[in-house]
């Protein structure tokens, strides 16, 4: 490339999805700013994102190709691009000899790229025919499905709009940690007179900049929801006709809301005193326009459909249906409107073997060990750390004895990583093409390809590529994989004439002078569903047992689940393994700041430091995600209810703590 | 009259993000431990981001025996690093720890307030980056607010040199925990 500056994307699974101006000198690059074209960002990155020099020069990322005989030995040998597509296309046609299909062939891929190109993993399976595929979305499902069945259809208000709101209520999110460019729009309202409210269990750093907070037990924002929707009624602060006339369920709702919601009770279960609840429901019965966020947090929970329901129901009740200024807020899914075409590629028919196998995300090893005929024999790991971020990890050892081939592309030697057979490095995104459009925001933009590779490093799409004119070459017409189609042309592919409509533009070229905002939103809500008998369910307590606590794992402000650990900038001065518990509990066990503890269930134990946090509930610890003693080896996902799947309930994992064991190290 | 830049930093608005510091990294391309800026909790719901606050009267500035230290009629304190000799003596003077010993190079640096960018009309590179606005710039022979504040609690001693910055204090707030 040319000195210069030029457009990035980052790619991470994140609210803000910032376009990024990169100053390229030599081939090299030297700094990196937001883009003042970015009307969410307004031209800012958050700290990770500033640190992307010493992400991409970063001694520790991946250079080659490795291999690793016998697995999990350490014992890693340089390989060539070609020997590694030889030994991977030669087991993949093996296995297919073996079975006559490539069903025992699978991938887990997740979050780790959001670009649409990285969808190259998904289509370059899909090009071999029948597979072995994981489906769902363990973050976010379950409140996708609660918003669908509230207003028919995805739906998440504009979140530049929040700076219009006269009062903004988040439940169980914390931008100020995990969307900071949120707070400028939250700050801009409440400079214009606006209230904030949160309302979360943990005193989080938005918490700390409310007006009002309110702290909640864990898993009980469905009964403070409904208290405060019979408050407003009982007070008639509503516009009833409204009511009426759009939506279903009015009646039953109010006589749920009569009959089952009893404020003393919900008080007791929720821990909110009633004149709290009651200071809320003057605001969010008075105050116009209401923003409402329902978080992912409260989602994260076996009762959080349920909770969501009801804090859509709220929502609805106070000014979404007559003040387009009330939004509410959640995520949103503007990628599905995209076509895909790498995700939804068409490979070759099978002649008895219809579909691929299809395995549910929340519970991917659990599932994958229980299909024969044939078992699972070749994992293929992309955008993604199994290790320190899926549950049951029990069964993830199992499934990886049973494998013959595991590779695992990164851009890091990950915990993941280390037990791969075959390593393959994943370029940046500043070393390769791609297009994105955000979950939060609604902008799409452009991400140029600005760098070199680093040494050997290669995108998904470049190795879908060439692993599939492998297998094609050592088995002809194995794969239908278009691989000589270059990333531009995908690219232009996902810009159909409809979504170039929505955007506003006229083809990528625009994107190269800065990032679009949706037009015009494609959703058009009319009629509201409220879920009395959903909500009934809601009323089950929570049974946890004294000296038990609920452990809640959520982001923390200098990674991405377990990306940037590598990095110094970020990393200097933190301190690993941070358990944080109540006072109560410290005293409970007789816990001293900065001692040595241990929290445990039935899947394992963690140590880690002790920090005593006053705000802390007692029957709460946290501890943040990742780091050298990963605590998802706490975390187990029970069976799944719910047959269109769900997300993984990571914050319905009880531990119990006691002191560490004086070891040494 | 004559321009003295110094910091405004609102402390009420500031949600402890490290973009500022880590900005400045990018910027200057600072080595991993030099910290020209960082966002420390002084305490329970206070963070302060600092950095040097050209001070007015810079006890850096009075102790370096190298004379490596000016000022410019602006108020940023520059240092030549050409004339450090690591004796460390500005360090250890300096209350709010601006200047940062490199152990590599035996030479003290610090934030200067990014001056060419400021001498292009473009704000320091930590203002630039921060997505709520707690930090910005302001001319302190013309700045003027009531409701702004020398010094806040976890704030060194501002008596010994004057530093050239402002606060906005947190606003109390309405809680009911468990």
């Amino acid at each position: 490339m040319k000195d210069g500056i030029y457009r990035n994307t980052c790619p991470r699974n994140c609210y803000g999805s910032c376009s990024i101006l990169s100053y390229v000198k030599n081939d090299r690059l030297v700094k990196v700013t937001g883009d003042p074209k970015h009307g969410f960002t307004k031209g800012r990155l958050c700290a990770k994102g500033y640190a992307s020099t010493q992400f991409v020069y970063n001694p520790q990322r991946l250079k080659y190709p490795m291999r690793q005989i016998p697995r999990g030995s350490g014992n890693w040998q340089r390989i060539s691009w070609d020997e590694a597509y030889t030994i991977i296309a030669g087991k993949i046609i093996e296995l297919n000899q073996r079975y006559g299909s490539n069903l025992a062939c699978g991938y887990n891929k997740f979050s780790g790229n959001l670009g649409l190109l990285h969808y190259a993993v998904e289509g370059m399976f899909n090009s071999l025919g029948p597979h072995t595929k994981p489906i769902g979305n363990p973050c976010a499902l379950t409140g996708k499905h609660a918003v669908n069945q509230s207003f028919g259809d995805h739906y998440s208000a504009d979140p530049e709009e929040m700076a219009r709101a006269n009062l903004i209520v988040i439940w169980g999110s914390n931008p100020a940690v995990t969307n900071v460019h949120q707070m400028k729009f939250i700050y801009e309202a409440r400079r214009k007179g606006a209230k904030l409210v949160v309302i979360d269990p943990i005193f989080t750093r938005t918490a700390e900049k409310a007006d009002l907070y309110l702290q909640i037990n864990p898993g009980t924002d469905g009964w403070l929801a409904g208290a405060i929707a019979k408050l407003i009624i009982e007070k008639g602060i509503i516009d009833e006709e409204a009511m009426v006339k759009q939506t279903i369920g009015w009646e039953e709702y109010q006589q749920f809301l009569h009959q089952q919601i009893n404020l003393a009770h919900v008080a007791e279960q929720t821990g909110v005193p009633i004149k709290a609840m009651v200071e809320l429901a003057e605001l969010y019965g008075k105050v116009k326009p209401a923003a409402t966020w329902a978080g992912l947090g409260i989602q994260r929970s076996d009762r959080g459909g349920r909770s969501i329901s009801a804090i859509n129901s709220l929502a609805v009740m106070t000014g979404m249906l007559s003040d387009p200024g009330s939004g509410l807020y959640y995520m949103h899914f503007e990628i599905e409107h995209f076509p895909q075409r790498l995700a939804c590629h068409d490979g070759p028919v099978h002649p008895t073997i219809p579909h691929s196998r299809e395995v549910d995300m929340s519970h991917f090893s659990k599932n994958a060990l229980a299909l024969t005929d044939p078992p699972l024999k070749l994992l293929w790991v992309a955008s993604r750390n199994i290790v320190t971020q899926d549950q049951n990890l029990h069964s993830w050892q199992q499934l990886f004895q049973q494998l013959e081939l595991i590779v695992t592309v990164d851009l890091y030697l990950t915990k993941t990583a280390k037990q791969a057979d075959i390593v393959l490095p994943a370029a940046t995104h500043f070393e390769e093409e791609d297009l994105h459009v955000g979950y939060w925001h609604y902008w799409l933009s452009i991400n140029q390809k600005v760098l070199p590779p680093y040494y050997e490093a290669k995108s998904d799409l470049q190795i879908a590529r060439e692993l599939t004119r492998r297998l094609n070459e050592l088995s002809p017409g194995f794969s239908n994989f278009p691989y000589e189609k270059e990333p531009i042309d995908w690219i232009k592919t996902e810009l159909s004439p409809e979504i170039m409509r929505q955007y506003g533009i006229n083809g990528y070229e625009d994107l190269l002078d800065g990032p679009h905002k949706k037009v015009a939103q494609t959703h058009s809500l009319k009629k509201y569903n409220l879920f009395p008998a959903i909500e009934t369910n809601l009323l089950q307590g929570d049974q946890q047992q004294p000296f038990t606590y609920r452990l809640l794992s959520p982001q923390s402000l200098l990674k991405i689940h377990s990306q940037y650990e590598c990095v110094s900038w970020l990393t200097y001065g933190e301190t690993d393994n941070i358990i944080e518990l109540s006072t109560m509990a410290a005293n409970e066990h007789e816990i001293n700041e900065n001692t040595k503890i241990e929290i445990y269930n039935e899947q394992g134990a963690i140590t880690g430091v002790a920090k005593i946090n006053p705000t802390l509930p007692r029957n709460v610890v946290l501890a943040s995600q990742a780091g050298s003693n990963p605590i998802n080896q706490l975390i187990f996902q029970k069976e799944d209810h719910d047959a269109n799947g769900s997300s993984t309930f990571f914050y319905d994992s009880i531990v119990k703590i006691r002191k560490g064991r004086d070891t040494h190290g | 009259m004559v321009k003295w830049a110094g910091f405004l930093f609102n402390a009420d608005d500031c949600i402890h993000c490290k973009a500022c510091e880590i900005a400045c990294k990018n910027e200057n391309q600072t080595p991993t431990g030099i910290q020209w800026r960082r966002v420390e909790k002084v305490a329970p719901e206070l963070y302060l981001s600092i950095s040097c606050n050209h001070c007015d009267s810079p006890e850096c500035f009075r102790v370096c025996p190298e004379r490596a230290f000016t000022k410019r009629k602006d108020g940023i304190v520059q240092i030549d690093e050409d004339l450090c000799t690591g004796c460390g003596l500005c360090v250890t003077a300096c209350p709010y720890h601006a200047p940062q010993f490199n152990p590599e190079t035996h030479k003290v640096s610090k934030c200067q307030m990014c001056y060419p960018r400021q001498d292009a009309g473009l704000p320091p590179a930590c203002v630039e980056a921060c997505t709520t606005g707690a930090l910005s710039i302001v001319d302190l022979n013309q700045f003027s607010d009531p409701e702004a504040t020398r010094t806040l609690p976890g704030f060194p001693d501002i008596r010994i040199t004057c530093p050239s910055i402002v606060f906005y204090p947190p606003k109390p707030r309405k809680r009911y925990f468990l």
